[in-house]
């Protein structure tokens, strides 16, 4: 006798869109945020890759902002300091 | 009742099976088909329709509606009448107190550890005594369970691609125990943390596995908890006090009620005893940099505060075992929740 077994997985989604910001075409002169994920050494790794933006890039400014848990997002507070003074942002997530 | 989900036909019961396992939906271990009759079954037990949704998980943009909850029960073995538990367990992983991305996929391996209690965990047979963590009971393998597969299936947290522990632990594939109220020392942990007696609820922490501990020789609750206490300093973990779970069986039990000693003083007790200074932590290389005079007398706790350890009775009546639960990471990346399970 057949049986009929249902799926456990999400249901396609077939209007769902990612609304990406734009790309800048350069950052020569770009303020770069660097989203610090708390890890042992997070923020070394970040500082050298702001380096190699300023250095090799162009980039103006960086600032740099841990996050409470390498886990949760980044809180309103350090979102609203980024969108008001980084034309780009840096973020990842690893160990 | 009309299911939304997508479905397949197989020829037989046992093709049924191996199609899930062709799919992608099981632990490892073999499931029950998830048939409409069994889905609806579980639907009716909920009182849940099937398209109210049940979580909505942030960090994935994933719905969890109460079709994909009885799916998955079904899977895993549940009867009907442990839906609503697998149900408010699923709102407890979902709220942002246990920030649900964090243990989920973190390489630190976390397992969803969960305490039942109320009057349901009697109704539903669960275990709270012998061989508390191990196998034999129905209600705590497959609810257990149940809430893995939710994670697995609906969530999309698969071992490998978004779950990237490298270690894992047992209590991935289910770590359900009931409290024993009967025995226990104290009131229930759901009265504990705002419930009433005769509510039924669940309570979720982000847990790396059982540490058991053995102390035959003390008839004190300070003796009981300095062996304790011995064994989860130096299990300081990553340093970045997460909760704690202490689980006490039957004989340890009986101790703290004979000396009278409440949860508050098991707790605080176990905070003041699981001081390590900042100088050790540097020396086994949990905290960076090199230990100075200073650091010798610079105390660092293992957990926050005295509630931050979630003192438990459960376990057999006899044997001299105890045990202890790190919790995962930080209590900034995730924290115990408890959630009522509402039988409508």
């Amino acid at each position: 006798m057949t049986v009929q077994i249902f799926d456990p997985t999400p249901e396609p989604k077939k209007d769902r869109h990612i609304a990406y910001a734009p790309r800048p075409i350069s950052l020569a002169g770009l303020r770069i945020g660097l989203v610090d994920n708390s890890k042992f050494n997070s923020d070394q790794l970040l500082l050298r890759i702001a380096g190699l933006l300023e250095r090799d890039y162009g980039a103006k400014t960086h600032i740099m902002r841990r996050k409470r848990s390498a886990g949760v997002p980044p809180s309103q507070e350090i979102v609203d300091e980024f969108k008001a003074s980084c034309d780009v942002v840096v973020a990842g997530v690893g160990d | 009742m009309q299911l939304k989900s997508r479905h397949y036909d197989a020829p037989d019961i046992s093709e049924a099976m191996e199609l899930c396992y062709a799919k992608g939906w099981t632990d490892g271990l073999p499931v029950v088909p998830p048939t409409a009759e069994r889905i609806a079954a579980m639907l009716k037990a909920a009182e849940l329709e099937p398209d109210t949704q049940i979580a909505f998980i942030e960090n994935r943009q994933v719905s969890v509606t109460a079709e994909k909850v009885a799916i998955n029960s079904v899977l895993a073995g549940c009867k009907p009448e442990y839906m609503p538990v697998v149900v408010a367990a699923i709102e407890a992983i979902a709220d942002p107190l246990y920030g649900y991305h964090g243990p989920a996929t973190s390489t630190g391996g976390s397992a969803v550890f969960m305490v039942v209690n109320g009057p349901i965990a009697r109704e539903l047979d669960m275990n709270c005594g012998d061989n508390l963590f191990g196998p034999g009971w129905r209600a705590n393998a497959t609810i257990g369970r149940a809430v893995r597969l939710v994670m697995r299936n609906t969530i999309g947290t698969l071992p490998g691609v978004l779950d990237r522990s490298s270690l894992g632990h047992p209590g991935k594939y289910t770590f359900c125990i009931a409290e024993n109220e009967t025995d226990s020392p104290w009131p229930p942990l759901h009265v504990e943390r705002g419930f009433k007696r005769e509510q039924n609820a669940v309570t979720v922490m982000a847990a790396l596995g059982v540490h058991q501990f053995s102390n035959g020789l003390s008839s004190t609750p300070e003796g009981v908890l300095a062996t304790a206490c011995a064994q989860m300093r130096i299990s300081a973990g990553t340093a970045r006090q997460p909760q704690y779970a202490l689980v006490f069986a039957g004989e340890h039990m009986a101790i703290m009620t004979k000396a009278g000693w409440t949860r508050d003083d098991v707790a605080r007790f176990c905070l003041e005893h699981t001081q390590i200074s900042l100088a050790e932590l540097k020396r086994i290389k949990l905290k960076d940099g090199e230990a100075d005079a200073e650091d010798e007398t610079h105390m660092m706790s293992l957990v926050q505060t005295p509630q931050d350890f979630l003192v438990i009775a459960a376990g057999g009546r006899a044997g001299v075992q105890s045990a202890y639960i790190p919790g995962w990471g930080g209590k900034a990346g995730s924290q115990s929740v408890t959630k009522e399970i509402r039988q409508r």
